[in-house]
């Protein structure tokens, strides 16, 4: 496992722990909501479609495909700076919500709009797991 | 809005303007500058500073900004009836003034400031201060390297690029344009001729965005006076009136990168501000005589060309390429000072000072005969707008 400690990390909350909870057991949940089945992510208090404040947690496929990506050029943090250009991507999962994220086994100049991605996940501490997605099979 | 209209249309008016130098290195703090901005303001129309009470301010996040208390007790004011800040930085370039126009159109206050004092160029950037745990929605975005505006900008460019066939030549004609406005104009900070070929050969920032897409980092400060119509015909500059102010954030939205939350990223705050804009003033996109777009990265005017409806949606690409927003032979120039991407980045507060002077007839690329100006804040952040008239 690799530690990169010099890497903002995610502040995880009460709302976002179960998040964070799962990604550390290589799953990926969204919360949804009760009423509307709308998923909110980043997760929400409230829903943005019906204004409900109830919701659940419920696994998704993790299958997405590329919707943005930009790389980054210093001047960055030192973290990113170090390894520039710093690709992020943008996925859509099929289920829906868009992602941040960085695809790990893709070079650069083949990103396409479209491109199909499975998410993984990069464990980073003990606490934290990122999503992360490389080339569907 | 609609009730609102009687009360607010053309009811206040700018009755002073003032600003700095624009540099990359003032030399002093921002609450001096905001001070010299403001009393420069009064004397511009002929007001007292005890003539004021009511200050409005730009909020940022991330960002301290100078109290109201401070700028009341250092002008020496007896009282202040109204003060509040605005919040998300270049989304409030018009938002202080929106609510200086409601506390004076409704007689809450009779003389009000608003400013914006920033030191951008010799300060820090305020994604610099990321510390090692973030929170809200930006858990989920800056552990990937997802930190600052320009990266969050590049990501909506580029889908809009693949969405409707936009080129970053297209972008690039945005800072050409506003260059050579700049030119003409002692107060911008670059002021040489730069060509597409310049912008795309300027280093990459964050792809598809190069250096030339991107705004100046400046020191600098602006303040704008308003008061009542009825006042500002008594004081010593020709008013400018405010016809219509708004304010509009539109569905689900986070700061810049929210956008990609949403079901459509270009369903973006100004088409709102654009509609309640247009029905406060009881005109339409061909009323307006110029217009300043906040402008601090270049694909952010074709977003508002599109919202304010100017052209169709996918179309502003084109509308830069054939010299549309050039001055003078466009039919509508745009940024007419340089704006963020030559003049100064004062987070647009200098573009409704732009706005104010092509009514006045002394802006450096005057726009014959201009009536109507339309002055409007950042495109992807909950923002804001004015339009003015002489």
């Amino acid at each position: 496992m690799t530690m990169l400690a010099d890497r903002p990390l995610p502040e995880i909350t009460p709302l976002t722990e179960p998040f964070w909870a799962a990604a550390r057991e290589r799953r990926l949940v969204m919360q949804r909501c009760d009423d509307c089945k709308a998923y909110r992510f980043p997760p929400e208090v409230g829903c943005y479609a019906c204004s409900s404040m109830n919701s659940a947690w419920e696994p998704v496929s993790g299958r997405a495909t590329l919707y943005t990506w930009t790389a980054a050029y210093p001047p960055l943090l030192p973290y990113f700076a170090e390894r520039a250009p710093w690709p992020i991507a943008v996925v859509q999962l099929d289920e829906g919500p868009r992602l941040t994220t960085n695809i790990v086994d893709v070079p650069y100049e083949e990103y396409v709009f479209g491109m199909a991605l499975q998410a993984d996940f990069q464990q980073l501490d003990d606490e934290v797991a990122l999503v992360v997605f490389r080339r569907a099979d | 809005m609609s009730d609102g209209n009687a009360l607010i249309r053309d009811k206040t008016a700018i009755a002073g303007i003032g600003t700095t130098e624009y540099v990359r290195d003032i030399g002093r703090t921002e609450q001096e500058t905001s001070l010299e901005v403001i009393h420069e303001a009064l004397a511009d129309a002929g007001l007292a500073a005890t003539d004021v009470d009511a200050i409005f301010k730009v909020e940022t996040p991330g960002e301290a900004s100078i109290s109201e208390l401070a700028v009341a007790r250092n002008l020496g004011l007896p009282n202040l009836r109204a003060w509040g800040g605005t919040d998300y930085g270049g989304g409030a370039a018009c938002g202080p003034i929106v609510h200086a126009v409601m506390a004076i159109a409704t007689g809450m206050a009779s003389v009000a400031v608003a400013f914006r004092a920033r030191n951008r160029g010799s300060g820090t950037r305020p994604w610099s201060k990321t510390g090692a745990r973030v929170g809200s929605n930006m858990a989920f975005e800056s552990p990937y390297g997802l930190v600052g505006p320009v990266q969050q900008l590049a990501l909506v460019a580029r889908r809009y690029m693949h969405e409707f066939g936009v080129t970053s030549e297209q972008f690039a004609q945005v800072s050409v344009t506003q260059r050579a406005h700049a030119a003409r104009n002692p107060r911008a900070f670059f002021r040489d001729p730069i060509t597409v070929e310049d912008v795309l050969a300027s280093r990459m920032i964050a792809d598809p965005l190069h250096l030339l897409d991107c705004s100046l980092e400046t020191d600098g400060a602006c303040a704008i006076i308003i008061t009542s119509a009825e006042r500002a015909r008594d004081l010593k500059q020709m008013p400018v009136f405010i016809s219509g102010a708004s304010q509009g954030m539109g569905p689900r939205h986070y700061m810049m990168n929210g956008l990609m939350y949403k079901d459509d990223p270009f369903d973006m705050p100004p088409a709102y501000a654009a509609k309640d804009v247009y029905a406060c003033a009881g005109m339409g996109p061909g009323d307006i005589d110029v217009a300043q777009f906040y402008d601090v990265f270049s694909p952010m005017v074709l977003w508002q060309l599109e919202a304010y409806g100017f052209c169709k949606p996918g179309e502003a690409g084109p509308f830069v390429e054939e010299g549309r927003i050039d001055w003078p032979a466009g039919e509508l120039p745009v940024n007419t000072h340089g704006g963020s991407l030559s003049e100064a980045y004062v987070h647009g507060f200098n573009h409704v000072l732009e706005g104010v002077r092509q009514l006045r007839g002394t802006s450096t690329c005057q726009v014959e005969n201009a009536e109507v100006a339309l002055v409007a804040a950042a495109a992807v952040v909950p923002t804001s707008a004015l339009i003015l008239r002489r």
